[in-house]
């Protein structure tokens, strides 16, 4: 019996660069996002990275989704070049607008209904957060939505087809304690998110081969990935306007605070670096430490 | 585990070529190369020769890769023009050996190798994954194996799962792992080698067609022999690329061995003969110390200020002096005329020179030191190139055509990749990959191959262009030393009997007598002295430290040392403290250290170390190569 082919779905998010030099803030401390140049955030290149695992390793279907105004297209053309993605999902409508996590899930859990040409997802991934908001729990929530067991914090996984499984290793850390790494099994279809560190391997010539023709492949869809991209607006997911944008949102931003600079513990000390004297006593100080530090 | 029909060992120009010559056959094949990329272990003094040969034929690119080559490649130059000058501190005598370098050739081109390499690759790839191979990179080698009763090889990375194939082509370079695994030949000793170093210089390109009077569709090369070398057997070279210079220089590593010189040392020396410092000299911008008391805030702006005006500056010079960017800045509609761009680069110096300190003067850009081991062909190629159902190549078999001024390299190992791809093919077609069949179908070809013979005995056409070349030198000079040589080869009959002679001799007993420390530095010396002419110049480059040179380099360190010192008071490995070219050996206590964070993986000290190359995407990455 032939297997079934895998669909994979991945839910990513337009985030503004937070790398060196690419933010802009307000003169009041707050984020200019006019100014600031968006990208796919971080942890959802991770989600697109698993996609693409599952892509070489079981030539799977890909489709990406996002909730956002018409310009996260962006994002979805680099989750495209990542991930050699056959469909781009772009849920955008005016009614979508101040959503909070639930309300987004919604929209979501409808979005994935609608990939790979409506047969939905046996895998779907987000990332771990997003890095512009404290936001963990989009994809949990999208999962609860879809009925679908939620496995987080996944660093690595492998998909038995037949037996319509997946085995997933999930990195805990308890934090003053040991890490842990649990192993999970879970039946399909199942929602997973990457952990941050999350990276494929791929160990066998004929994996690396896949990679390089997808990635070739990748390159040639994104120059044009209009041709892959869909855009959904509420209606055209059949949403039900409850339980979207702003009326779906249940969640009351009540105050927010700037949270106060910690004290740094940390001294300074300026040497100058020609005066022997004091670069003895560096010299001096750094044996101290070291010979006063605990061995672990 | 997983099967394939030929592994390739190597991303380089001879590797590629035979990745692409095996799927233009219509034969899988996988390609391992260890470097991140395709193209970014790789270093040549910069000349890519196509050839035509009156006796027999050779395979060049074009054959390969088809006439998009010719059309397509970035190489940087089509090299026209080829001189040699004898030096002598500031006295100059030169000779044209254009006649020299135009014989038989189609062309030659001045080639950068990790833009030229990209292209090969891609070119490569697309077609091998039609055969269901491609490029694998990112990949070390680790070892070889074969399975008792199967003639198939188990290879052994340091990444992947271990893979079978029917058989590999070594195109491992000059410090080949799979020699040294396999055995199939010795480590290179410094008399078979040569050490080049090179640096590429930046310098703008009309700028640079002006100062060697050339069109866009042409280029120089200049050869220097006498004191640049600081007495050792080699010389200098400077090619022209687009809008950069290749300059470097060759030594044979024996006579580096009896007089160790750094050789970062040696490259300033030859940046600093009058002609080449005149050759390289651009306008620089350089920060005057200052004696104003700034706070430490205002500093740090007003460096970021000018760091920011420094760049335009340099971007919109760059355009400016080049061929097609004064079109593409007017066509941006930034600028109106070309005068508006150079008064705006006028402004942006007034403005660094009135704001923030600079002087703008004479100086010049370095841009990349490197380092490479090169095989000399006459002395080390191996005369059965293979070892069981492993064929070498390019380097890897110690082959390369370096007979006085001619010096050629990649031409060479493309041309044993094209015969080592066919032999692979025929055995595949028909499973036979016993010695008989391919190792000594190959050797055959490769002996056939008009450049072994150029490795084994003189040509006298060749030879007699090159006297003809240089009929102006007094007879004097040469002729208290080489008297009885050149009047044997003053005339059409004695030269022949003369070459006869010499060739029954051999090379190996006649290149004692021939590269000599006279004819590589003595006799070019006395030529500059007594007929050279006087270069006035009081520009004295400033070369950056061996610190500067190797901060410029992109490493990704390896935790792991890819060189074990095994000998740390041999007399060689004492040498090494000097000879290596970024400094990794020291000494202490009489015991010779290694500190491998700043290592080219040029093998200079492989002779005496356990040397191999670091593991997949470690290491130094060249951008200019």
């Amino acid at each position: 019996m032939p297997v079934r082919p895998l669909n994979v779905g991945v839910i990513v998010k337009l985030e503004p660069d937070f790398s060196e030099g690419n933010v802009s803030y307000n003169p009041d401390g707050t984020l200019n996002r006019a100014e600031t140049k968006n990208i796919l955030g971080p942890h959802s290149a991770a989600a697109t990275l698993a996609a693409f695992y599952c892509k070489v390793k079981y030539d799977a279907k890909v489709a990406i989704g996002t909730m956002g105004p018409p310009i996260a297209n962006q994002a979805l053309r680099q989750a495209q070049l990542i991930s050699n993605a056959d469909e781009l999902h772009l849920y955008s409508d005016r009614i979508f607008a101040g959503a909070d996590t639930l309300a987004t899930a919604e929209v979501l859990r409808l979005g994935v209904s609608r990939m790979n040409k409506g047969l939905g997802a046996d895998i779907v991934i987000s990332g771990h957060r997003a890095s512009d908001g404290e936001t963990g729990q989009t994809g949990p929530q999208t999962a609860w939505k879809l009925s679908y067991p939620f496995i987080g914090n996944v660093i690595d996984f492998h998909i038995d087809q037949e037996g319509r499984s997946i085995y997933a290793k999930r990195f805990i850390s308890l934090y003053g304690f040991y890490d842990v790494i649990e192993e999970i099994q879970a039946p399909l279809p199942v929602f997973i998110s990457a952990d941050p560190s999350y990276k494929p391997s791929f160990n066998t010539i004929s994996e690396r081969l896949s990679v390089a023709r997808n990635l070739n492949e990748a390159r040639n869809k994104a120059d044009n990935f209009e041709k892959y991209l869909q855009v959904y607006n509420s209606e055209g997911l059949g949403a039900d306007p409850r339980y979207v944008g702003l009326p779906g949102s249940p969640t009351i931003v009540y105050k927010v605070e700037k949270i106060p600079k910690a004290k740094a513990k940390r001294r300074v000390e300026f040497v100058d670096g020609n005066d022997t004297v004091q670069l003895d006593m560096v010299a001096k100080k750094l044996l101290q430490l070291m010979t006063e530090a605990p061995i672990k | 585990m997983e099967r394939y029909d030929v592994a390739i060992v190597g991303g380089g120009t001879s590797g590629l070529t035979a990745l692409r010559q095996l799927a233009n056959l219509g034969k899988q094949a996988v390609l391992l190369e260890a470097g991140n990329t395709a193209g970014t272990k790789n270093i040549s003094g910069g000349i890519l020769y196509s050839k035509k040969p009156k006796n027999g034929r050779v395979y060049n690119i074009e054959d390969v890769f088809g006439r998009e080559f010719i059309d397509d490649a970035p190489y940087e130059r089509p090299i026209t023009r080829y001189i040699l000058h004898a030096t002598s501190k500031d006295k100059l005598y030169s000779i044209d050996l254009t006649p020299v370098h135009e014989y038989q050739i189609n062309y030659a081109y001045s080639v950068l190798l990790s833009k030229l390499i990209p292209w090969l690759a891609k070119e490569a790839s697309d077609m091998s994954e039609k055969m269901g191979g491609g490029i694998i990179s990112g990949v070390h080698m680790r070892s070889v194996r074969w399975e008792q009763g199967s003639s198939d090889i188990v290879i052994d990375t340091d990444e992947l799962e271990p893979f079978r194939v029917k058989a590999v082509i070594a195109a491992d370079g000059v410090n080949s792992e799979l020699a040294e695994v396999t055995k199939a030949r010795n480590k290179f000793s410094s008399e078979q080698l040569y050490q080049g170093v090179k640096v590429v210089i930046k310098l703008p390109e009309t700028i640079l067609e002006e100062r060697f009077n050339v069109t866009s569709e042409e280029g120089a090369a200049h050869l220097f022999a006498g004191d640049v070398t600081m007495n050792h057997i080699g010389g200098g070279f400077l090619y022209t690329n687009r809008d950069t210079i290749s300059l470097g220089a060759v030594y044979h590593m024996d006579s580096l061995m009896d007089n160790p010189v750094e050789p970062s040392r040696l490259m300033d020396t030859l940046i600093r003969n009058k002609l080449v410092a005149e050759f390289v000299k651009d306008r620089v911008p350089a920060k005057k110390s200052s004696q104003a008391l700034i706070s430490k805030d205002e500093e740090i702006r007003q460096h970021f200020m000018a760091v920011k005006l420094l760049k335009t500056w340099n971007n919109l010079r760059s355009e400016y002096y080049s061929r097609d960017g004064i079109k593409r800045l007017i066509e941006s509609g930034k600028y109106g005329t070309k005068d508006e761009i150079g008064s705006r680069i006028a402004f942006l110096e007034n403005e660094l020179v009135e704001k923030y300190n600079y002087e703008f003067g004479d100086n010049y850009v370095e841009l990349e030191y490197s380092t490479k081991l090169i095989p000399d062909g006459k002395r080390c190629r191996m005369k059965a190139p293979y070892y069981k159902n492993i064929l070498f190549v390019g380097d890897a078999a110690g082959r390369g055509v370096f007979v006085g001024p001619r010096i050629e390299g990649l031409n060479v190992g493309i041309d044993d990749a094209v015969r080592a791809a066919n032999a692979v093919a025929r055995s595949l077609d028909r499973n036979n990959f016993d010695e008989q069949y391919l190792g000594n179908f190959y050797t055959k070809s490769v002996e056939e191959s008009p450049y072994t013979r150029d490795m084994k005995e003189i040509d006298k056409d060749y030879l007699k262009i090159f006297l003809d070349c240089s009929k102006n030198i007094p007879k004097d000079i040469v002729g208290s030393r080489y008297g009885m040589i050149f009047k044997l080869m003053s005339s059409g009959t004695l030269r022949g009997i003369a070459v006869g002679f010499a060739n029954m001799l051999g090379f190996d007993r006649l290149l004692p007598l021939v590269e000599s420390v006279d004819t590589y530095v003595n006799v070019p010396v006395e030529l500059a002295d007594r007929l050279g002419k006087t270069i006035d110049s009081n520009y004295v480059p400033s070369t950056p430290s061996l610190q500067e040179r190797i901060a410029k380099l992109d490493y990704n360190d390896d935790t792991f040392p890819h060189i074990q010192v095994t000998k740390p008071r041999s007399e060689f490995m004492q040498k090494m403290v000097s000879l290596c070219p970024t400094r990794c050996y020291s000494c202490e206590n009489g015991d010779v250290i290694l500190q491998h964070e700043g290592c080219i993986e040029c093998g200079t000290c492989a002779y005496e170390t356990l040397w191999r190359h670091p593991r997949g995407t470690k290491g130094v990455s060249y951008k200019y190569g």
